[in-house]
């Protein structure tokens, strides 16, 4: 009944996806630009079916409804009710539901509040934005449909993937996925602004906070991710340069690029056509990272389902969409008189923008080489972390020094002996001494100083900037909780300390003037799992002595064994322990781990995406 | 300022000093960190606790143990399980473009910010 119902939604809103398309065309080559009553209506009731079907989705799972195919492949009876729930985003055919209803819902917030605008850009925008829609609706009726039926209904369904049950991840997908979508209304809005030739400083803080707002969900949903697969997943690392990490990481670089461009676009009517650059790059991007990621060619923990069908659709709609958007581009953009003096603000925010493309190019090459690689040579190679740092780590050093002298120049044009000459000579001096004394050592800390030294300069720079009037409380908050990101960052990865070691119950060990004991084990029984939880006892010198729980646990349905680790957080460092079971009789593998300023890495992705927020409600 | 700058390249100086030394622990987690675990989904050697990690992991130790350097236990794995295994593609014929490409991308950049931007100053 459920299945029905939901399924009947789809088509629905399909039907009314296709009555907008021409509803909002029609205007345009008529050349009237009236938009009538009728297409609200249209986008209203698209949005309505898709809710609808979203509710009979997440109704079949909650009352564990079998008969629908979706549910029992990814649900069962004995789990918690908080993750029948996120179990209906945690398959392929959920998500892209998901996907749906909040292209639907955006489409909707965009026609309410963008009245003051001109018809014409927002019929196209709608228009844009409703292909991509029906787009969708195809995609899941034909390839990906989520209420397929299941007959004989059976009794129990096969479960989530234990990994998966967890907090973090269970807002991680939707909270991505509002970014995601974002660019596509900023997408659609681009291109419509192309043809109507709107692209100007009033389209520029219009767009801005759609940019704003996906830029802030994606930043929130990366962090979210990485909290997740540092405590669950990888044994204490927490970015692990995962194809479907970088692919979340490749538009949150692109739209980073945007949002400096537009201010340039704002206050001085400039890079128009580098912004529409941007705007159909950073929606590429987020839909080439769904196709890598559903296809199945990317080799991760996060594939779903390996169907070249969906692959082969979303490859053909992406590259029909592109391909449009590059001759919308070509047909309808104008030449324009640039006019930026290189030492200025704007021209700051040019060279910002060139640091973004590079990390995005070695994200980019780094993700997809290997495939066409292997395509093409037949060569299997593997590009992970050691390529990322080789590749960003020296380009940070002068990414970080132009920032700080991004605050400190003006729009327009600047005295070239605004900045401190001191400030760079001491700068300069205090490199060529770190080289000196670190050159007899291993070369890595080298840079790895150097690397401190410049975010220290631009941590400090940014707190001095919060005493200065002329400086936009936004730009301040996101600068100084960038420059503590990549602080915490490195000392981090620069001072974590760790013991990996065999054990048994009632051992114990010394690392580093840290005791480490084994004190007991316990065999526990849960709901959906059986557990084994460690108790251990970390002794550190002058401070109180910390207790670990860690579990080994085995779920029912499906059986698979995880483990899980105990952190203890405070303000300078995270205690980590986690422990697995080895084949011999009662010997566990036992990992401590000791990871200074972990918790300052979230609490600045947090204060950055915060800085993102405030640029949206402050003028 | 000065003072300040003086202050953070003590401290960032006096900090590194005793990490530069490394213990065999911490050179064995760093190969197993640069290894593919071959039979998982996208996890290194050093994050996964399948029989293949564990079985790779007792490998490296035991050829640090027996004096091998961090090179030749590389080329140990990789000849061992081919060029898959290793995160850090080698520099070849196949990998010039890998390793060049953003390089490339990053000087034609900033050639076409020059000539498109600043030119006409």
């Amino acid at each position: 009944m459920l299945n029905q119902l939901g399924y009947y939604s789809l088509i629905f809103g399909l039907l009314f996806s296709v009555l907008a398309i021409l509803q909002s065309i029609r205007p345009v080559v008529n050349k009237s630009n009236l938009i009538s009553k009728n297409i609200y209506f249209s986008i209203f009731l698209q949005f309505l079916f898709v809710i609808l079907s979203f509710t009979f989705l997440t109704s079949s799972f909650v009352t564990s409804d079998f008969s629908n195919l979706t549910v029992f492949n990814n649900s069962h009876t004995e789990k918690p009710l908080f993750y029948k729930i996120s179990g209906v985003w945690g398959n392929h055919e959920g998500s892209l539901l998901l996907w749906l209803l909040v292209l639907t819902l955006f489409i909707l917030i965009f026609v309410i509040t963008s009245k003051k605008f001109d018809n014409k850009y927002r019929l196209l925008t709608i228009f844009f934005q409703e292909i991509i829609i029906f787009g969708f609706f195809l995609f899941i009726i034909l390839t990906s449909n989520p209420f397929t039926y299941l007959y004989p209904v059976p009794s129990q369904g096969l479960g989530l993937n234990p990994i998966l049950q967890d907090p973090a991840l269970a807002i991680h997908p939707p909270i991505l996925y509002i970014g995601y979508v974002g660019t596509s209304l900023v997408f659609s809005s681009a291109l419509a602004s192309t043809i109507n030739k709107n692209i100007n400083s009033g389209w520029a803080k219009h767009i801005k906070k759609w940019v704003l707002t996906s830029w802030i969900f994606l930043t929130i949903g990366i962090m979210l991710g990485s909290i997740w697969a540092y405590y669950e997943l990888g044994w204490g690392g927490f970015w692990f340069w995962d194809p479907v990490e970088n692919v979340s990481l490749m538009p949150w670089f692109c739209l980073t690029a945007l949002i400096h461009t537009l201010l340039v676009l704002e206050k001085r009517n400039q890079l128009k056509n580098w912004s529409i650059i941007l705007a159909i790059s950073t929606f590429s991007l987020s839909m080439s990272g769904t196709f890598l990621v559903r296809s199945g060619i990317l080799n991760s923990i996060h594939t779903f389902a390996n169907d070249p069908a969906r692959g082969l659709f979303i490859l053909v709609f992406l590259f029909l969409l592109v391909v449009s958007a590059i001759l919308i581009f070509f047909l309808y953009s104008k030449d324009e008189n640039k006019n930026i003096n290189w030492f200025s603000k704007d021209a700051l925010i040019i060279i910002n923008n060139w640091f973004m493309m590079y990390f995005l190019s070695v994200v980019f090459i780094g993700t997809v080489y290997p495939i066409f690689l292997e395509v093409l040579a037949n060569e299997k190679i593997s590009v992970g972390p050691p390529f990322y740092q080789k590749l960003i780590i020296p380009f940070l050093i002068p990414f970080l020094l132009t920032m700080i002298l991004s605050t400190r120049l003006r729009w327009v044009k600047d005295n070239i002996y605004k900045i401190n000459i001191k400030q760079i000579s001491i700068f300069t001096l205090m490199s060529l001494l770190t080289i000196y004394f670190l050159n007899i050592s291993d070369k890595n800390y080298l840079f790895a100083s150097i690397l401190i030294s410049s975010s220290f300069f631009l941590f400090f720079n940014s707190l001095n900037d919060f005493l200065k009037k002329n400086i936009k409380l936004s730009q301040k908050i996101s600068h100084l909780a960038f420059s503590c990101l990549i602080l915490s960052i490195l000392l981090n990865g620069i001072f974590s300390s760790e013991i990996n070691t065999n054990m048994k119950e009632g051992d114990q060990i010394n690392f580093e003037k840290k005791i480490i004991k084994f004190k007991t084990i316990n065999f526990e029984k849960e709901n959906n799992y059986k557990l084994l939880r460690g108790n251990f006892e970390l002794v550190r010198p002058g401070k109180n002595i910390l207790s670990f729980y860690p579990e080994i646990r085995v779920y029912d349905q499906p059986k698979i064994s995880t483990s899980e680790a105990d952190i203890k957080t405070d303000l300078f460092s995270d205690n980590f322990i986690v422990f697995s079971l080895l084949n011999d009789e009662g010997v566990f593998n036992v990992r401590y781990q000791n990871k200074p300023f972990m918790i300052w890495i979230w609490i600045s992705s947090i204060v950055l995406a915060i800085g993102g927020f405030f640029a949206i409600v402050r003028k | 300022m000065k003072k300040l700058i003086k202050l953070i390249l003590m401290i960032s100086l006096t900090f590194l000093n005793p990490v530069l030394a490394k213990s065999n622990d911490e050179i064995a987690n760093k190969i197993s960190k640069n290894i593919r675990c071959l039979v998982c989904q996208g996890q290194s050697v050093y994050d996964s606790q399948s029989d293949f990690a564990i079985s790779v992991r007792a490998v490296i130790e035991k050829k640090i143990n027996d004096g091998s350097s961090e090179e030749e236990i590389y080329e140990y794995l990789k000849s061992k399980y081919g060029e898959w295994i290793s995160y850090e593609p080698k520099l070849n014929k196949f990998t010039y473009l890998l390793w060049l490409l953003p390089l490339i991308l990053f000087i034609f950049g900033g050639l076409l910010i020059f000539k498109k931007v600043f030119i006409r100053i």
